[in-house]
């Protein structure tokens, strides 16, 4: 009796000791499973190779944070980077950008006539379109004409609301003349950044934005589409082999999804990484990666004033107060984790040769805000989204401006909701970050001049005609000396709060791939969004 | 004289619990829990000012002298913030336990005694509320009535009083049968009478365990919704600590979870856990002597 208990207890303590083992080793499975890089790639790709590290035979793939951007053709698109940056992957432009200036893409070379309003370009001979038909001037004119109609997503070609080209012709199969209907600085740098369509697919599309039929990202770039998958942000590009240009660097690149980007790319996942100034001594201790720091001049986080509906706002000793009691240093040091640079007050950010230096800089100076405000107090809302880092921004906003006796309310919302505010007026003070600050300073126009839609309830005649005429100034100095006088100007005028501008870090692994581009002369923000990042450069 | 047994019934509901020893260890825990949390919010909103709104020292130091608890990446000091949680806490479980209970018992004790059509709808809503899924009708609610103190209390009442109210109501359709009931009626006893003299103190021991429930719920629920980003992102609830500090990104990969995300946790854990030992306790005593209070 007694051994028989002693059986039964010998079994059961077995089975105890087998569904341990049965758990342990399905809790081991699934550990493994999240760390093999190669599994989740496959899933989209269905292509096995690349995963490892590249050897000379190998081709490399790179791998990249997917997300959904619409379908990267001219028309489908999102608006902002992401979506901007896969379209030109597949699609050529007539000049691309590098660090210092426009260079010869699609055209090789180009010649402007006396009065600048009236460009030739002549393009490569064997370029092609994916589908394997000769790309000829036929396309470009196409282009521009069809465009007219059909604005892209991203449309350089509006000034106001005027279309900048008033006519195009092809001389003959490679060279194209565009005429403009006046002299600007900046409308070389934009025709050459129009995305040319092929004829022979989009001269039967009507509508473009609901087109997504046979040929409907079929370019003449580097890249050639594979896959889309909307639904997981899932992309795959393919190098395109008969290229005429500067070569692909890889042979494809993929866009996976991934839900927390560090730990993918910890597993090699991911090739690129931008982690937080937290998380980079991480990284800097090893050799296995690089880390390169690059600050987002083209960007920046503003306080936007509405002068429209606040009538106490229209006075500039209280735009000054306010500018002079928020401490931006703190926002930097305690938003931006210690890296940040603060935005000049006249717009113009201080890496651009166009700079002036000698401007109201606008240190944190709570006494010389108390003075301007001379004891009147104020109590306003200051409407902001509802993400952490600007709600974390708005609430130190706040605690400055109440030191100086400038009572804020502190309101959060969806962003859709405070960028319809933005445009409509329906604010107080509002924060809110926005780019468009990099490349020509033409920009200033557009922001501070007379069809400003931006700020509300402000103008300034001098700045009017100053952002005019430099419009069309062909003489460099003059042209300089009249942008030094605007950001002078704006920054006495304080028409917004400028803020501060982040500084991205990005970490990869240079034996996987090392092709990055850093900087863009027009101050673009990420590495992984410039063409440039991915062809063979000489 | 009228409210004279309502008076007894409720001053003999201390005189029950003045005797620590009928808590059990676990419900003397949480109830010393619970009274240091309502004193150190009481201490924190009277001596301790803007300690939780205006940073104190560098944007995430590691616990010490200075800073218990350490601060967050404002700098604020994370132990004042918990403080003025606690109050916050408190002031939501209070106020929607007591407005859902009473209000709901309300309603329950009129469902029970007038039966016919209003009992049908009462009940009828309360249905509803019972089927609805709470936390998407809360989130729905909250982003609704938009971020404030007295919103969350408002949504956190009208999904919970229907519990309340159901207990008062089979207690009153049970209590309407008993002969001192009928008896009251026929010597003309009205339902103002009927409910101060009688319902109300037969239920009271039983809905005052679902209120401390009740206290329990909210304050879970309030974290819940603070953390969603459905709070005033400007208070310092510890939803609102927790969603600031899980939202740091890569904080993992930092020490900082170490004490921003733990602290509020625990806290928001052991109030909870609290309140519930006392519910449990106060259930087990209400359920032995609650025909004889």
């Amino acid at each position: 009796m007694k051994s028989e208990t002693k059986g039964t207890a010998v079994t059961i303590g077995k089975n105890v000791a087998v569904i341990f083992l049965l758990l342990l080793s399905m809790i081991l499975g699934l550990v493994g499973c999240t760390n093999r890089p190669s599994e989740s790639g496959e899933i989209i790709s269905g292509d096995a190779a690349g995963n490892e590290n590249a050897t000379a035979e190998e081709p490399v793939i790179i791998r990249l944070a997917g997300e959904d951007v619409g379908l990267p053709n001219p028309f489908r698109h999102t608006a902002g980077g992401a979506g901007v940056s896969k379209a030109t992957l597949l699609y050529d432009t007539l000049l691309e950008k590098d660090e210092n200036q426009d260079i010869p893409w699609l055209a090789k070379r180009w010649e402007m006539n006396e009065d600048g309003t009236s460009f030739t370009f002549f393009l490569h001979e064997n370029a092609l379109w994916h589908d394997g038909e000769p790309l000829t001037a036929e396309d470009v004119v196409f282009t521009f004409n069809y465009y007219k109609e059909h604005p892209p997503v991203s449309n350089s070609l509006t000034d106001g609301k005027k279309y900048i080209v008033t006519d195009t012709k092809a001389i003959d199969d490679h060279t194209v003349e565009i005429t403009l209907n006046s002299y600007n600085n900046t409308y070389l740098s934009k025709i050459g950044s129009v995305l040319i369509l092929p004829k022979h697919i989009w001269e039967n599309v009507d509508d473009p934005t609901t087109f997504d039929g046979n040929g409907a990202t079929v370019g003449s770039g580097p890249y050639k589409m594979e896959i889309y998958n909307p639904e997981q942000g899932a992309y795959r590009f393919v190098a395109f082999e008969q290229y005429y240009g500067l070569q692909p660097a890889v042979a494809a690149i993929e866009w996976v999804p991934v839900s927390d980007e560090v730990l993918a790319f910890d597993n090699e996942e991911i090739d690129l990484v931008m982690p937080t100034a937290d998380l980079v001594s991480r990284y800097k201790e090893s050799d296995e990666y690089i880390v390169e720091e690059v600050p987002a001049y083209r960007n920046s986080y503003r306080l936007m004033m509405n002068m429209e509906t606040v009538p106490e706002l229209c006075a500039v000793d209280l735009r000054k107060a306010i500018a002079y009691a928020v401490n931006r240093q703190e926002i930097i040091e305690k938003i931006g984790r210690g890296v940040g640079l603060i935005s000049s007050m006249g717009y113009v950010p201080s890496s651009s040769p166009w700079y002036n230096s000698d401007i109201e800089q606008y240190d944190y100076n709570p006494e010389k805000a108390k003075a301007l405000l001379e004891g009147r107090t104020y109590s306003f809302t200051l409407l902001t989204d509802n993400s952490a880092k600007s709600t974390k921004m708005a609430e130190l906003i706040k605690i400055s401006l109440d030191e100086v006796g400038i009572d804020v309310t502190v309101e959060s919302v969806e962003s859709k909701a405070r960028d319809n505010a933005l445009k409509t007026g329906t604010y107080e003070l509002l924060l809110t970050h926005a780019g468009g600050m990099g490349g020509d300073p033409d920009y200033l126009r557009g922001i501070y001049g007379e069809k400003s839609t931006t700020i509300k309830g402000w103008s300034n005649e001098r700045v009017n005609e100053l952002a005019k005429a430099q419009a069309i100034e062909r003489d460099e100095t003059n042209r300089k000396e009249m942008l030094f006088e605007l950001q002078k100007i704006i920054a006495d005028e304080v028409p917004m709060v400028m803020l501060y501008s982040t500084v991205t870090y990005f970490v990869y692994r240079p034996e996987k791939y090392d092709g990055w581009m850093m900087i863009r002369y027009d101050h673009n923000q990420r590495c992984d969004f410039y063409k440039l990042s991915y062809v063979v450069r000489n | 004289m009228k409210y004279a047994k309502l008076l007894k019934c409720i001053r003999k509901i201390p005189g029950k619990l003045r005797n620590f020893n009928i808590f059990s260890a676990y419900g003397k825990i949480g109830f010393v829990f619970v009274l240091l949390m309502v004193l150190t919010g009481i201490i924190s909103v009277l001596f301790m000012g803007e300690a939780h709104k205006i940073p104190s020292g560098a944007s995430l130091e590691a616990p010490g002298l200075i800073h218990p608890l350490g601060t967050d990446d404002l700098g604020i000091d994370i132990l004042a913030q918990i403080l003025h949680g606690a109050f916050v806490s408190i002031q939501v479980g209070f106020f929607s336990a007591m407005l859902a209970g009473i209000g709901g018992s309300t309603l329950g004790i009129l469902a029970g005694y007038c039966g016919g059509w209003t009992d049908k709808l009462i009940m009828g809503i309360c249905d509803v509320m019972m089927v609805i899924p709470q936390l998407p009708l809360m989130i729905v609610l909250g982003a609704f009535f938009g971020p404030s103190l007295r919103n969350i209390i408002l949504v956190i009442v009208i999904l919970s009083w229907s519990r309340p109210a159901r207990i008062a109501r089979a207690r009153v359709l049970s209590m309407r049968q008993e002969g001192y009931i009928i008896a009251a009626k026929s010597y003309g006893a009205g339902f103002r009478h009927l409910a101060v003299k009688h319902f109300i103190p037969g239920i009271l021991p039983i809905i005052l365990v679902s209120i401390i429930r009740l206290i329990s719920k909210a304050i879970r629920a309030e974290a819940g919704l603070t953390f969603l980003g459905l709070g005033d992102p400007t208070s310092k609830s510890w939803g609102v600590i927790l969603n600031r500090s899980i939202n740091f990104s890569g904080i993992y990969y930092t020490d900082y979870w170490k004490w921003w995300v733990m602290s509020p946790l625990t806290v928001l854990i052991l109030l909870v856990l609290s309140i519930s030992f006392i519910a449990r306790d106060m259930e087990l005593l209400f359920h032995n002597k609650g025909d004889k209070l």
